[in-house]
């Protein structure tokens, strides 16, 4: 019987993750009207959902530990993502002042010049697919200038992405998938080594070479410290845009007094933004693992449990910020943990945040009047990266700039 | 009123130079340094309060 138990799991967990995905508020609500904790959709890695346990977590790097491996078929702990204070906090002080704002600033007008060529592509036509037009190729975009590769290699940067964050969906067969997964992984790994082998004997302006010129406290960084670090850029900074922007123009589609706001209030997108990252949060949960027991109001997690932290719950739970069931940009309370918060504190929140700002004004700049294509439904994607795979967009040919 | 940002509280979110930045600006690595000596005109504590509520990690604080 116990196969017949198991298909039942899992249609109960494929359940839950579409509700988690499609309906985040909701579903939240529930699981922490029933208490701090819950594993009914992954018992081996439960999930934290009050504001004040995460909020504590996310800061509580000795009980909640990021040191472990396996992230997107990685076999080592990637760089910084997976290493703990205090050799965390020498890697950041290397890596933050490259995604700091000034430079955010700098390489603001390629992103610029992107998002125009994307939308020049489509926009005589009076439609797109929001999500494989823009919201895909244009993080992928910018991730190739970072790393100084030519643009041609866009679509081979996808399949890579594609496979890392979401094998199951080109593989059935989990055992494939994480096959798959694990295969492409290592030839990720080999192509960063070549890249950073050249960059070496050949320095220019990217990122490759700031990582191989750079020194830790006199020190450069190992092949494979160089590596691991690439793969964290690879892994964090693609998908999390796409979904993101997926999410805020999934909203502007069903909120037209939001579209129409920003169309007449230039820079009332940087608010808008950062509200919808808490409304919508699209990465709704990080992982952590328990590096000893730890209480949780009377629970109690044991040493080595892997144990998520619901971004999500915490961002939307009226316990401890008012109104938080509301959009609300003139909100009195701001603070989000849309990228996380403590040491952890996403690397690349700066680079998101212009990307998303410089899409959302570029469109309505270009683009005012928009709306969902007949007939179309949003078909959210099960992830704790939450996203539409297609957003199909229309609008009147000619009515553009 | 005074503005301060703790050093070790700061994880360099850039909610505070954004919200205010007649009082806080960013440094090389993203994090929010108070200009002057942080004292806040009369004119510029609804921004003060703003960048204090608008900092995940509770770094910025206000006080009389």
């Amino acid at each position: 019987m116990s196969y017949a138990g198991a298909t039942t799991d899992d249609e109960l967990r494929r359940k839950l993750a579409y509700e988690r995905s499609a309906f985040p508020r909701e579903y939240y609500a529930r699981l922490r009207a029933r208490g701090p904790i819950d594993d009914t959709e992954d018992p081996e890695e439960p999930v934290l959902v009050r504001r004040a346990d995460v909020e504590h977590a996310l800061r509580s790097w000795q009980e909640y530990s990021s040191d472990f491996a396996g992230i997107m078929g990685s076999e080592e702990p990637i760089i910084p993502l997976n290493v703990d204070p205090p050799l965390h906090a020498r890697y950041r002080k290397l890596l933050d002042p490259y995604f700091a704002p000034r430079k955010m600033v700098a390489l603001q007008p390629a992103v610029q010049q992107h998002t125009n060529d994307l939308i020049d592509a489509f926009i005589d036509r009076g439609s797109c697919d929001f999500s494989t037009e823009m919201a895909v190729p244009l993080p992928c975009s910018t991730f190739l200038s970072l790393f100084g590769l030519p643009l041609d290699e866009l679509d081979a940067l996808v399949r890579w992405k594609d496979i890392m964050i979401r094998p199951e969906h080109l593989v059935p067969d989990r055992e494939a998938a994480l096959e798959l997964q694990a295969t492409t992984a290592r030839e990720i790994y080999a192509r960063f080594q070549a890249e950073i082998e050249h960059r070496r004997a050949h320095p220019r302006d990217d990122l490759i070479t700031y990582l191989v010129q750079a020194e830790v406290e006199g020190q450069k960084l190992t092949d494979s410290e160089l590596r691991r670090i690439c793969f964290l850029m690879l892994s964090a900074g693609l998908d999390t845009v796409t979904i993101s922007l997926e999410c805020i123009f999934a909203f502007l589609v069903h909120h037209d007094d939001a579209r129409r706001m920003l169309v007449e209030e230039p820079g009332s997108e940087v608010n808008l933004i950062e509200e919808l990252l808490r409304w919508e949060t699209p990465v709704q949960t990080v992982s952590r693992r328990a590096a000893c027991p730890i209480k949780v109001d009377g629970h109690v997690i044991p040493e080595g449990q892997r144990v998520r932290l619901a971004l999500a719950s915490a961002n939307v739970d009226p316990e401890g910020l008012p109104e938080a069931d509301q959009v609300d940009v003139r909100r009195g309370d701001l603070r989000s943990f849309a990228f996380g918060g403590g040491p952890h504190r996403c690397l690349g929140s700066n680079l998101a945040r212009m990307e998303l700002r410089t899409v959302v004004r570029t469109w309505h700049d270009r683009i005012p009047e928009y709306g969902l294509a007949p007939g179309a439904e949003l078909v959210w994607n099960s992830s704790t990266l939450r996203g539409v795979d297609h957003l199909p967009l229309v609008w009147t040919p000619g009515s553009t700039r | 009123m005074r503005i301060s940002i703790d050093p070790d509280l700061c994880q360099g979110h850039g909610r505070c130079w954004e919200n205010a930045p007649e009082l806080v600006e960013d440094d090389e690595a993203g994090r929010g340094v108070v200009r002057g000596d942080g004292v806040v005109p009369p004119e510029l504590e609804e921004k003060a309060r703003q960048a204090a509520s608008a900092c995940p990690e509770r770094a910025v604080i206000l006080s009389d």
